[in-house]
Parts: C-alpha cells; structure tokens; sequence
C-alpha cells in the first residue's frame, strides 16, 4: 500500500512540475510580448485571460477528452489515458492564471525598470538583464502558484487520466475514487498528505530563493 | 550561485520535455496494454485487479489499464474506441451499444443481487416480500403520503438503470416527486444519504456489505433481496474491432481467462475472506439461465 | 551642449505635450519652470534621449541622437543622465543601486565601489551603503537615486524634481552640491517650485501647456512667474 502511496506522490509531483513547465514555456513569451503591443486591444486580450483563470477543470478535461479520444481528431496520437495527455491538460488549463499574474508583473517592470535602465547607460541588452533580474523571484512565486492549481486539480487528471493504478492515479483522483468507495478515512489522509506535499516544495523552493 | 541554479533549471526542464517526447514515442513497444472501461462499483471491489493479477501470472508481458467510471460513461468510452474492453452490469443499456455494433463478444462472467435496503421500522411494509416490483409499489404509495423517502443513484449507474427497470415495471414514475431523491453520486453516498434520511434504496450487495461491516450504516437493513428483478448480471465485452482500433487478441485471451474455470473459481472466492460471504456468483455452469434473464432485463 | 530643434511630442494620437520647442542647454544650471502638467517631465526626457519626438531634433554637442546607430546611441546616452522624479530602487542593497551605472559602463567592481563610498560620503548617505534599498524612507531614496547619478560623473545631469518633499537641511545639501558642479556641467532641473533653487540658477526657461513662454535671467522672470501662478 505504501509503495502505491509513494508512486501516486511522486507521479503527481512529476506531472504537475512538468505540466507548470511547460506552461511557463509558452506564456512568458507571451506575456513578453502582449506587454509590449501598444494597441487598446490590449487591456481586452488581458481581461479573457483573467477571466479563463476561472475556467472549470472538468470543461477543460471534456474539451480534451473529445479531442484526443481515438475518434477525435488527435485520436491517432494516442495520448489518452497516459500520463503526457494529463500534463498537457494541466499546462492548458494553468496558462490563464500564469499569464494574469505575469502580465502584472511584467507590465509593472516594464515601465518602471527599462526607461530607469536606458536613463542609467544601459543598452537594451543590459535593460534587459537588469529587468529580469528585477522579476525572477516574482516570476519564481507565480510558478509555484501556478503549480499547486495543477497539483490540486481533480477534473483534468480524472477525465483524461482515467486514474489508472499505477500509471495515471494521482493524489487528486485517488482521494476522489477513496470517497467514492466510502473510504473517507484514507481519502482525507489523502489530501493531507498532498496537502503537506505542496507546503515542501513551496518552502523548499521560498528557503532556495532567498538563497539566491 | 545563481547562474547555477538557472541553468541547472533549464536542463531539468530540457530533461522533462525530451524525456517525455522519448517514452512517448519509444517506451510503449515493451509491454502489451489492454484498456478496459468498468463500472466504478465493480472496480472497487477489487475484482477486477485481482482477476488482472492472475491474468498477468500466465501473461507477464500485458498490462491490463482499468478505466473505473459510471456506467454510462463506461459504455460512452467503449463507443468512442478509447478501450478495448468493458465490463459492465446494465442489459438495458448494454443491448443498445450491441445493437449499435459497438460490442462483440459478450459474455456473461458473474452475478449477485440487488436489494432493496431501508429503514428498520421500514414505514412502507416491505420486509420479506419476494417481489421487488411490490415492493416498490408500496414504497411509493408510502412515499406519496409523506412517511418516507427513496433515494435515488441518479447517475446513469448499472443500479440506477435497473432501479428505472423496476419502476417502469411497476408502472410508476417516481421522477420529480417531492419523496424520490435524486443523488446524483455513487453507491457509498447514496447509502449513507439513506441512511441518514431512513430513506429506502436500491443497492448492489457488495457495498452494503461493505459499508455495514464498517458500522456505518446504522439505520438501514436489508428488507428485500429476493425475486427476479433483482438479479445483478456482470457482463463483459470486447470493443468491436471491425469499428475500432483494438487488440482484439488480447482482450479474447483475458475475456476467455475471466470465464475459464479458473477465472470464475477466482470470483467465486472472492470476497469470502473480507465480509464472510461472496460477492459475487460465478457465471459457470448457468449460461443459459442467466443469458434468459438477461434478456428478459435488456428489453426493459 | 544639448539643442532642441522644432520639438513636437505626443504621448496620445495628436494630443501633443510639447508643441514647437526650441532651447538649448548649455554649462551651467538651468532651471525649468512650469506648473504640473506643462511638459516638463517629458521636455527633459526628450533632451535625455528617452523619448523620440514626433517632430525636430535633438542634438547633443551638435550630433543629431536619433539619426544614429544603436551602437552610437548607447555611447552618447551614456554622457546623459536623467533622474526621475519618483526614485525608482533596484533590487539589492543601496551600494548595489548606486554602482550599477558605472558597471555597466565597463568599470571594475572595486572602482566602482571605490567612486560609490566618494560620493557618499559626499551625501552623507554612508550608514545607508549597506541597506537593502526598498526598505529606504522617501528622502532616503531621492538620496540615492541622486548618489547613483552622480557617481557617473559625466557631462549632462537632467533632474526632474529633485529636492522636492526632503527635509530642508538635506535640501541645501543638496543644492551646494549642485552648484559646486555648475561651472563643469550641463544640469537641467526641473521644478514647480522656484523657491530653492533659482538662487543657483544661470537661466530660467518658463513652460506652460507644453510651449515656452519665456527664458532668460533669474530676477527677471521670477517676478512674472510668481505673478502668474
């Protein structure tokens, strides 16, 4: 039982860490440069982002369900009910909520930091460099927000995950199927421990930041 | 330090991504993958790893993936081709996926009963009765003058669906009606809703049983488990290989283990040890009586 | 020597803030004046090469800036500094935000450090080196922002608001540094208060909607000003 326990931890942690990866891969370009556009339009595209943070996990994992089942479009793939469709599912559905915070951010950097750094001698390399060192641990902080809404999510991982045993279960789905059985006892045990899961690495990764 | 520490997460990331487009691509050739979609009821019995546990002492090299959902969904997934199997416990609904071409090879593999659990005072007076049909009729009438209540799966479950059976057999519709509850959730909440409400309900044995032996289920007994409507028919299907892409080879060989006589010895033990008596029946040796009642119960 | 020729900026479509300006900036200290509003901040962001102006040009020791290669345009941006009015910190501590100019204008760490405890001393902001700087009182930042502009010791100095909201005894301090570095340097304050500073002043140029309503000696245009508003 333990060593299922261990496999689920780690699976979520492995799936969610990716999954907030590769999000990030796509939005801080994006974010850099929805920043930099000058037009009205603007302000709306940042508003439906925003709006998306609220985006119903189970309406993201049906989406995907029927795109990615073998007689949807992306059947052929056959990524269903594998680990990769769930991180993928999660990247989706975290990238609202990373690009609203980065925006802010970025916005905020942007306008204070690289005038301040062009005023100072800086060319635009050196503005750059100095604005992200201005922003990482910002940058850093919504990362790790952006991870424990992937690590907590139930309706993704369920839907496309299938909560196999021992290749797509995840805390979240399996505290889920413990309820189901009536297992209430293991299924708060459960969530505890995803719980104390999340607390680690938020402090493990508070503890690195301000090493650095 | 913290060049370091960003380039060491930069390579932990370029890691990830090409781990994962590695195994994606390369790492599924080694094990044969067979995918079936159950009904969450069944699965959390344990049956079905167990049955797959066994499985894989003859076959090391397979790996059987359980897809646990509701019925419904568990017959929606199969009509998509995202498995290649089901096993499931609804005639009614299974006839319709059959007659759609979408399942082959059905076999009957086990059995158990329904029953009809409620309050011990049981206001509507329907311990001992041998007809579930009745049963039901009277719980509606006492449900109608507002003594009880009847809680419902609502979900589209394998008891859901034999529940709608009965009362179209009884010629009642109980749907709307201020006493007839609607859950919408799984058989364990459903038991414990009855049970806090001293409603009366329809439940598959195994998690009574279970619940019982747990001490949660204070309020409620078992008060009809006897006539033909109540019989509970575990079938188990290959996903038709002609519509889909399937390993029709594969599911044959597990299909004919489930009901060879070892397979069905399993589930004949099964559950013995755990609550004192089986939950489920073997289908061996009573193919036929069971294929007429299945019949009997897909045209309801 | 900076010249403005024929300036005409607009933040917005055709709402311009500068209409038609002409000026030139040479040694010594010269003081815009205008109230809040009249373009002053952005007058001494174009003359920064901040900001390209929509229409005229901007020469610094007759080299026309925008007409120049990127490579070019840093070397020159690089006599120029401008501090803004609201002081913006980096993150680190206090000596971290006032070498950073001259490290990324090429200077060794230790020089850098070596200039930086100079002009604090000067400042008398030495107690503050190793602070962090986002933990800094107002009149503490303004302190630093200036320190961090001074240290680079270079030609062109523009100061948007520089003593405004410190204390009075920091304000003088302030002032006698500048005026110290009057016969040396090109340095363009801008304020809305005369008070303080025009008694360093060489010329005083009078901003109001964006267009220049007067220019020339202290005394004479101070009368006018006060007058006025």
């Amino acid at each position: 039982m333990y060593t299922e326990i261990y496999g689920i931890a780690l699976r979520s942690l492995l799936i969610s860490s990716t999954a907030t990866l590769l999000a990030l891969a796509w939005s801080i370009p994006f974010t850099v440069k929805l920043v930099s556009i000058r037009h009205e339009s603007k302000e709306a595209i940042v508003g439906v982002f925003n709006a998306l943070i609220g985006l119903p996990t189970v309406l993201v994992g049906l989406v995907l369900y029927s795109i990615f089942s073998c007689s949807g479009p992306l059947g052929f793939l056959e990524l269903l009910y594998t680990p990769y469709i769930i991180i993928i599912g999660e990247s989706i559905l975290i990238t609202p909520l990373l690009i609203s915070l980065l925006y802010e951010i970025f916005n905020r950097a942007y306008n204070e930091y690289w005038e301040l750094a062009l005023t100072l001698g800086a060319d635009k390399f050196q503005a750059c460099k100095l604005i992200i060192r201005e922003i990482i641990s910002d940058v850093f902080v919504v990362s790790l927000i952006g991870f424990s809404r992937a690590i907590g999510e139930l309706g993704v991982a369920l839907i496309v995950g299938g909560n196999i045993k021992g290749y797509t279960r995840v805390f979240t789905t399996a505290i889920a199927l413990e309820v189901e059985k009536g297992e209430f006892g293991t299924a708060i045990a459960l969530g505890l421990l995803l719980f104390i899961v999340i607390l680690s690495v938020i402090l493990t990764a508070r503890v690195i930041k301000r090493r650095v | 330090m913290k060049k370091f520490l960003m380039i060491s997460i930069i390579l932990v990331a370029i890691t990830a991504i090409t781990t994962i487009i590695y195994v994606s691509l390369f790492g599924r050739e080694t094990l044969r993958v067979l995918k079936v979609s159950t009904t969450t009821s069944l699965y959390v019995t344990g049956l079905l790893e167990k049955l797959s546990e066994e499985f894989r002492k003859e076959y090391p090299d397979v790996v059987i993936q359980f897809i646990a959902v509701g019925t419904g969904r568990a017959l929606e997934i199969a009509s998509r081709g995202d498995v290649d199997m089901v096993f499931v416990h609804a005639p009614s609904l299974e006839h319709k996926y059959i007659k759609r071409g979408i399942l082959v090879d059905g076999r009957i593999i086990a059995y158990n009963y329904f029953v009809i659990v409620g309050p011990k005072d049981d206001p509507a007076g329907i311990k001992g009765l041998n007809s579930p049909v009745k049963a039901l009729k009277r719980i509606y009438n006492a449900g109608v003058s507002g003594m009880t209540l009847f809680i419902s799966r609502g979900d589209n479950s394998g008891t859901h669906i034999r529940e709608l059976t009965l009362w179209r057999k009884a010629g009642l519709n109980p749907i709307g009606q201020k006493w007839y509850i609607e859950s919408g959730t799984g058989m364990s909440k459903t038991l414990m809703i009855a049970n806090e409400r001293k409603a009366y309900t329809l439940s598959d044995i195994g998690t009574y049983l279970k619940l019982k032996g747990e001490g949660i289920l204070g309020r409620l007994e078992v008060l009809v488990d006897k006539g033909e409507g109540l019989i509970n028919i575990y079938s188990a299907y290959i996903v038709n290989p002609d519509k889909y892409k399937v390993d029709y080879e594969l599911a044959k060989l597990f299909l004919e283990f489930v009901s060879s006589k070892k397979g069905q010895k399993i589930i004949d033990e099964y559950g013995v040890r755990l609550f004192g008596r089986p939950l489920f029946y073997p289908a061996y040796g009573k193919e036929n009586e069971l294929k007429e009642l299945w019949r009997v119960l897909s045209e309801g | 020597m900076i010249v403005l020729k024929n300036i005409w900026f607009s933040y917005v479509d055709e709402n311009y803030v500068l209409k038609n300006i002409d000026i030139e900036f040479n040694r010594g200290i010269t003081i815009v004046l205008g109230p809040n509003g009249s373009g002053k901040t952005t007058l001494l962001k174009i003359a920064s090469c901040i900001y390209k102006p929509m229409r005229g040009e901007v020469l610094i020791d007759n080299i026309n800036y925008w007409s120049l290669n990127e490579e070019e345009k840093v070397k020159l941006r690089r006599r120029i500094v401008y501090v803004h009015e609201n002081p913006i910190l980096l993150r680190g501590s206090v000596l971290d935000n006032i070498i950073y100019g001259l490290i990324i204008r090429g200077y060794s760490k230790d020089d850098a450090i070596k200039k930086a405890y100079k002009i604090s001393r000067e400042l008398n902001i030495t107690s503050l080196l190793s602070r962090k700087a986002k933990t800094l009182s107002m009149g503490e930042r303004r302190l630093v922002t200036l320190a961090r502009a001074l240290v680079l010791d270079i030609d062109y100095l523009l100061l948007d608001e520089p003593i405004v909201h410190l204390h009075p005894s920091i304000r003088e301090l302030i002032i006698d540094i500048i005026r110290d570095m009057k016969s040396e340097k090109v340095i363009v304050i801008a304020t809305h208060d005369p008070l303080s500073t025009l008694k360093i002043a060489s010329k005083v140029v009078l901003l109001d909607s964006g267009k220049i309503v007067n220019m020339g000696e202290p005394r004479n245009i101070l009368d006018k000003y006060i007058v006025k508003y």
